[in-house]
């Protein structure tokens, strides 16, 4: 791709995200949200293979999809109550459908199918943007509607984590694993959203520096399925003793930074009285730790079965600073050890 | 006045269906002309006169003759019709669906006629589309500008996109 045109879509697509952040105004933060996706197509079709084309195609379409559907509420809130204030919906139809659109643009349960789907047509830098940079602007969005038909965003949210963790199950091929461990995070994220947004994107925070953390990794060791992951120990053996570490705090275990957010969640939805909410949510996360674990496993604890000189690598990978490879450390350390700083975390967003 | 809005909104439901059940785009382009063609009718009978003109000559006028152009170039050597069987199952199940709305919301919406482009109810020399257009470039300056950096920002995308012979996304040109 032609370097200019390059600046030209990474910045459209900072822009994109940064429009919807900064309005107040439906049309506004629409411009913003389609500015967002336009910027990304190219990047997406970038590895010139019908792969790409096609996971590019799908994206294009459910992401106009939502938009559409988002323009036309936001249109007839306007005409029916007068106003294009993000803050002040109140119509209970146009806001339950622009909650429906922002959802599907996320990828959440029930308009989840494209997710997987694209993640798995796209190269992994690409995914890491699709799966982290490109869910802000839709989150941020729905963090500001005030909601009015609460079971909605529960059976919504509860319905993501089971199927982010049964959809995953199958898989051997780590984008979809991927795909389906972002469907399963926002699910939690959007569960908790109408009892306290600060947990919320905290949340989203949290997930975002993982999920990075997870790709960059993946990127680094050059694998796509789960049986490349057996030989990782030959590329990068710092990373094969961290990754399990890394894949774990995905799946929320104790000492690791991902274990706060599912605790904090646990914790306010149990004091707002919600205890079967947060017992099938607690449940529910099983799914997605059984595979994390299966990942882990073929990272660190077994060995790929071919002959032993047949696995070294024949000449020495130097390890060549990308920006992406120069981004690992701080994203693992954030991945890892964030839980001790909880505290002061949650203070800076609350 | 009545009876040419019935017609009309006849026609936009025959129009809209006619997209609607996935012909080939060839001739799916047809009944997007006939929407686009009879909406404008419809707006004109609920008083606007401007925003029509403008759809006209922007839509049809400019949208959609670079689609059916780019409909004709990759045109397939057998399109669907409606009268292929697929196509005909969807006609069937639309035009059963309009039915069923028009039972279940048949005078429910009755106050609905008229008055949407002119809401003030008095005679005025500006009618309220072209005030309205007005207050969006006045206003709604930089909004448009705005809009305007997204149009341009996707036509890169779409350039890049469909790039050239063997770099692009379509295969067939």
């Amino acid at each position: 791709m032609n370097p200019y045109l390059l600046i030209v879509l990474l910045t459209s697509l900072g822009l994109g995200t940064a429009l919807t952040l900064s309005s107040t105004h439906w049309l506004l933060a629409w411009l913003g949200l389609e500015v967002g996706t336009l910027a990304i197509l190219p990047l997406m079709a970038q590895p010139h293979h019908p792969r790409a084309t096609e996971a590019a195609t799908k994206y294009f379409i459910v992401q106009a999809t939502a938009a559409a559907t988002l323009l036309f509420a936001a249109i007839n809130n306007a005409w029916l109550q007068g106003h294009w204030d993000i803050q002040h919906m109140s119509h209970p139809l146009f806001t339950s459908m622009i909650t429906l659109a922002l959802l599907l643009k996320l990828g959440l349960a029930p308009m989840h199918t494209w997710m997987p789907e694209v993640i798995q047509g796209v190269s992994l830098n690409t995914g890491l943007i699709v799966s982290t940079w490109q869910k802000i602007a839709p989150f941020i969005l729905l963090l500001q509607i005030k909601q009015i038909h609460p079971p909605l965003l529960t059976i919504i949210g509860l319905a993501s984590i089971l199927i982010g963790g049964w959809g995953g199950l199958n898989q051997t091929q780590l984008r979809k694993i991927l795909a389906y461990s972002s469907i399963a995070h926002l699910g939690w994220m959007v569960l908790i959203l109408q009892h306290s947004t600060a947990l919320a994107t905290f949340a989203l925070l949290i997930y975002i520096f993982m999920t990075s953390a997870t790709f960059i990794t993946l990127k680094k060791c050059k694998a796509t399925t789960i049986n490349m992951l057996t030989t990782t120990w030959t590329k990068a053996p710092t990373i094969t003793l961290v990754a399990p570490l890394m894949l774990l705090s995905l799946g929320g275990l104790p000492p690791l930074s991902g274990f706060a957010p599912k605790w904090f969640i646990l914790q306010e939805l149990t004091q707002q009285n919600f205890i079967p909410h947060a017992s099938i949510a607690a449940l529910a996360a099983l799914l997605s730790l059984y595979y994390y674990l299966r990942l882990s496993y073929s990272i660190t604890l077994s060995l790929s079965p071919n002959n032993l000189p047949e696995c070294l690598q024949w000449r020495v990978n130097y390890p060549i600073s990308t920006p992406l490879s120069s981004a690992l450390p701080a994203a693992l350390a954030l991945t890892l050890f964030l839980l001790p700083l909880t505290p002061s975390a949650l203070t800076l967003i609350i | 006045m009545s009876y040419l809005v019935c017609v009309l909104l006849f026609g936009l439901m025959v129009g809209s269906v006619g997209v609607a059940s996935n012909p080939s785009p060839y001739f799916a382009a047809m009944g997007l002309v006939m929407v686009s063609g009879v909406g404008c009718g419809v707006l004109i009978c609920f008083g606007g006169s401007f925003l029509p003109l403008v759809f006209f000559l922007i839509y049809l006028g400019g949208m959609m003759v670079v689609f059916a152009f780019s409909a004709a170039l990759s045109a397939e050597p057998y399109p669907y019709g409606w009268g292929n069987r697929s196509v005909k199952m969807y006609v069937a199940a639309y035009v059963l669906g309009v039915g069923c709305a028009w039972k279940v919301l048949l005078g429910k919406w009755s106050g609905f006629w008229g008055g949407i482009l002119d809401e003030s109810g008095e005679l005025l020399v500006l009618r309220g589309d072209m005030m309205g257009v007005a207050a969006m470039h006045d206003v709604g300056g930089w909004m448009l500008v705005l809009g305007g950096l997204g149009l341009l920002l996707t036509l890169f995308v779409v350039l890049e996109l469909v790039r050239g012979v063997s770099r692009g996304g379509l295969r067939t040109v």
